[in-house]
């Protein structure tokens, strides 16, 4: 849907949140040439040069801001309950066009940007190359391909264990070679049945070898961490993404731990939560519950995902007062989380603690910076690629108008949301 | 299982089964099933208690959802060839592969005979369809084509030699899921390959047929040269693919004896004559945009040639009886799925009358795949495949173009915008 014809497009709304937490204009405009922001303003300042065509898109009293950046996501995912281990079980050709139907859910939702935190095999690398070829519409792709697990840990059925500092160099290498804009490590187990997730995996040299590498070829590391103990090794190992985050003892015990909070701060680590992940867990396990169609493991299932869910929230409350910056990524398609609804996390970033305006800036800037985009995209300003988001209302009074999605704006060109080609 | 019922209104509907088309007159669905063809007050009375959807298309036509017979949904329809398509992963043809799918069913297409894609690519496709994770037409599958040696489409993976060999390899493409063999009996535009040579010998051939038979599944073959054909029949083949009078020294010229035997037999001719006019049409289109070099001038006369010669092939087959299906072809080289009717309607150039060709596209072409009895026509018990149109394609066969809905098992297809359906749509030059 190229539009050549016009040397300039200019956006113009209501009011404008530009993704930095301040600066928010009414009756705003964008000046787009090329598919970069040339300025950004009032409507009466920000104009075309004279002598120039222009096609405008005027959305009156909506609101425009940065396209989400979902900066955790699992394409190959399915979102109907279904865990890693049987996730895996599916051909890579499955996988793939799983794939290419999140990846236009996550687009026609309003994400621009998304990071996959793991998937099977090359199915991503492979739905990066459909994307390039023209057949398939996605958002921006941050990719890591595989994650790296030590031998049965979570996430290993992927197709990624290390063991030792020597494989764990090899494996950043084989990832970077293929495409890996970033690495993204366990370093505690999870949900992976062969695995333990109240326990580290990787030893800190281990991590350290991995973030090493990966800095040095300008690729940064996240790392899925459910326990206290992984916490502390992935930061102190370089870790620059620390996902989910739970202070869990080996014990299986929830303590907060003002000693991992320092850390964060001192270094300067996002920390991406996940915290709707489980809501939407008991949300579908307990209409199950309604209907009395609930199974015994269920049960059991969403009585500790009801007492996980409250511990997490108020250990990550606690960290948002301490101060610890929170990158907003969904972790969907995985379980039950299906791809579409990434405005759900962004609510659940509101109900720790985040102001509306600082959980928009934790899906667009913070998050662009989590996945060292930020030059690229996550605010409405100069020379930034424009991923735009219109909504209807303002997400700055309730946070729930992102929902409204009017159009979804990517290299300055409006994405048409009922493709379904 | 879904029971719920709909009543389904049209102006006219066209049930295929070549009686005249119905006024007054609606079709109740069940579930995914049609379980009554008859006056529309009549069903009105038989639901009046009931919950029931209406869906009131007056003014539109009702006809069965169409069947192509020949389709390529690794392709892209965009002049690449199969050399190129199979050095593409098989993760990527099957995201193609299901693009496609979706565009033949948006094009009123609810049930497609695929003629060869790479490794497991259908297969994947019709799996992640039946567990829900896409949607696609009804798929009439081959898997991977039986080719000889460097012969047409090997690339795909389906090499094999002697009857051993090509046996064993009938059985792990029926265990694999394939619903028939298609084999390509003479070279093609694959570069390893003679498409003026029939490629099989016939002791292999049989043993394929044979197998399949054994089966209960049928086969079609690739010819580009008449040797394969007389093979084909030679072999009991049920469809012959293209089926065009070459020599081995590469001319034209029509076999009235083997035209003879195309229509004693119980074989199905799909010409596939678009395709060849597809390529024209492209260089036509360039032409208008800048003028065409001297070699460009002299291949679009042999396009065009071919073009005309392929029509008066298949206008004197059909005189002489042999039955033809629409087999679009396409995505294979510059035709892009979507356009079946392009094929239809060469169909009806060469002779065939508006409401033959409309067969083609719909009973005709079922019975061809052996599926007539759940798709072609509107009658009861088959599958509520229908697609709702502008226009009379008994009078018009273009009408059949005019696409306003689709009816796939029973259910509204979501095609969504507008914009995005045209952009597969191909039209003559002087169009653009």
């Amino acid at each position: 849907m190229t539009d050549n014809n016009y040397d300039f497009t200019l956006i113009k709304a209501g009011l404008l949140v530009d993704g930095n937490g301040g600066n928010n204009f009414q009756k705003a405009s964008v000046l787009i040439k090329n598919g970069l922001i040339k300025e950004v303003g009032n409507q009466e300042s920000v104009l075309a040069p004279e002598g120039s065509t222009v096609k405008v898109l005027d959305y009156g009293d909506k609101t425009i801001l940065p396209g989400l950046i979902d900066c955790h996501v699992h394409l190959n995912g399915i979102g109907d309950g279904r865990v890693g281990n049987d996730l895996v079980t599916l051909p890579d050709e499955v996988l793939a066009l799983q794939s290419a139907k999140n990846a236009r859910r996550h687009l026609y939702s309003g994400v621009t940007t998304v990071r996959d935190c793991g998937a099977k095999n090359n199915t991503t690398f492979m739905l990066r190359k459909a994307v390039e070829m023209g057949i398939t519409p996605s958002p921006r792709l941050i990719l890591t391909g595989r994650p790296i697990s030590i031998v049965g840990g979570h996430l290993g059925y992927f197709g990624e264990e290390a063991t030792g500092e020597v494989e764990c160099i090899q494996s950043v290498r084989k990832l970077i070679k293929q495409g890996a804009d970033f690495i993204k490590i366990t370093a505690t187990g999870g949900s992976t049945i062969t695995s333990l997730p109240f326990r580290p995996s990787f030893t800190k040299k281990e991590i350290q070898s991995i973030t090493d590498e990966a800095h040095k070829m300008g690729k940064h590391v996240a790392a899925h961490c459910s326990s206290s103990q992984g916490i502390i090794n992935a930061l102190d190992s370089g870790v620059d993404t620390i996902i989910h985050g739970y202070h869990i003892d080996s014990d299986e015990t929830y303590n907060y731990r003002p000693e991992i909070t320092e850390k964060f701060i001192e270094k300067g680590v996002f920390l991406n939560p996940t915290i709707y992940q489980a809501r939407e867990t008991i949300k579908v396990l307990e209409s199950k519950q309604d209907q009395g169609s609930l199974t015994e493991i269920e049960r059991e299932n969403l009585e500790t995902t009801k007492y996980r869910s409250e511990k997490v929230a108020e250990i990550v409350s606690k960290m948002v007062s301490e101060g610890v910056k929170l990158a907003c990524g969904s972790d969907a398609s995985w379980t039950y989380y299906k791809t579409g609804d990434f405005q759900s996390e962004i609510s659940a970033h509101v109900s720790v603690g985040l102001s509306p305006i600082e959980a928009i800036v934790s899906a667009t800037k913070d998050s662009a910076k989590s996945c060292w985009i930020d030059d690229k995209v996550g605010t409405l300003s100069e020379n930034k690629i424009a991923d735009i988001l219109v909504v209807d209302g303002d997400p700055t009074k309730d946070i729930n108008n992102l929902r409204n999605v009017v159009d979804v704006i990517t290299n300055g060109e409006i994405v048409d949301r009922e493709n379904l080609i | 299982m879904n029971q719920e019922k709909k009543v389904v209104l049209a102006s006219q509907i066209i049930d295929g089964t070549g009686t005249k088309p119905l006024e007054e007159s609606a079709i109740l669905i069940e579930g995914s099933t049609i379980v009554k063809v008859a006056r529309k007050s009549e069903i009105l009375q038989i639901v009046e208690h009931q919950e029931y959807d209406l869906l009131d298309y007056t003014g539109f036509v009702l006809i069965p959802g169409m069947v192509d017979c020949h389709t390529h949904h690794n392709g892209f329809g965009d002049g690449r060839l199969g050399d190129e398509i199979a050095e593409i992963p098989d993760e990527i043809l099957t995201i193609k592969s299901s693009s496609n799918a979706r565009i033949a069913l948006f094009s009123g297409i609810t049930t497609i005979r695929e003629n060869g894609p790479k490794n497991m690519t259908m297969f994947r496709l019709r799996d992640a369809i039946k567990s829900g994770i896409e949607i696609g037409p009804r798929m009439n599958l081959c898997g991977r084509p039986v080719s000889i040696i460097g012969g047409h489409m090997g690339y795909f993976g389906g090499e094999v030699t002697g009857v051993f060999e090509v046996t064993r390899f009938v059985r792990s493409l029926i265990k694999e899921g394939a619903d028939y063999i298609k084999i390509t009996q003479t070279g093609g535009t694959t570069k390893t390959s003679f498409p003026l040579l029939p490629a099989f010998n016939i002791d292999e051939l049989s043993a394929i047929t044979n197998e399949a038979k054994k089966f209960g599944k049928l086969t079609a073959t690739h010819c580009v040269s008449t040797e394969g054909t007389i093979n084909s029949l030679d072999s009991g083949v049920d469809m012959i693919i293209h089926s065009v009078f070459k020599e081995p020294d590469g001319t034209d010229k029509f076999r009235p004896d083997v035209a003879e035997r195309l229509a004693e037999s119980e074989a199905f001719v799909n010409p596939t004559l678009h395709v060849f006019r597809a390529r024209a049409w492209e260089m036509e289109k360039l032409a208008l945009k800048r003028p065409l070099s001297k070699n460009e001038i002299k291949l679009f006369d042999e396009h065009r040639r071919n073009f005309d010669q392929r029509l008066l092939d298949c206008s004197k087959m059909m005189e002489m009886g042999v039955k033809v299906i629409t087999g679009s072809d396409s995505s294979w080289g510059d035709y892009k799925l979507g356009n079946t009717i392009h094929e239809t309607e060469c169909i009806n150039m060469a002779g065939y009358s508006a409401p033959q060709s409309f067969d083609s596209v719909t009973l005709g072409a079922a019975k061809a795949l052996d599926m007539d009895d759940i798709v072609g026509s509107l009658e009861v018990g088959k599958k509520a495949d229908m697609v709702v149109i502008k226009g009379n394609p008994l009078e018009e066969i273009g009408n059949l173009r005019n696409v306003h809905e689709v009816i796939f098992n029973g259910d509204i297809i979501d095609r969504g915008s507008k914009d995005s359906n045209n952009v597969y749509i191909q039209s003559p030059p002087s169009k653009n």
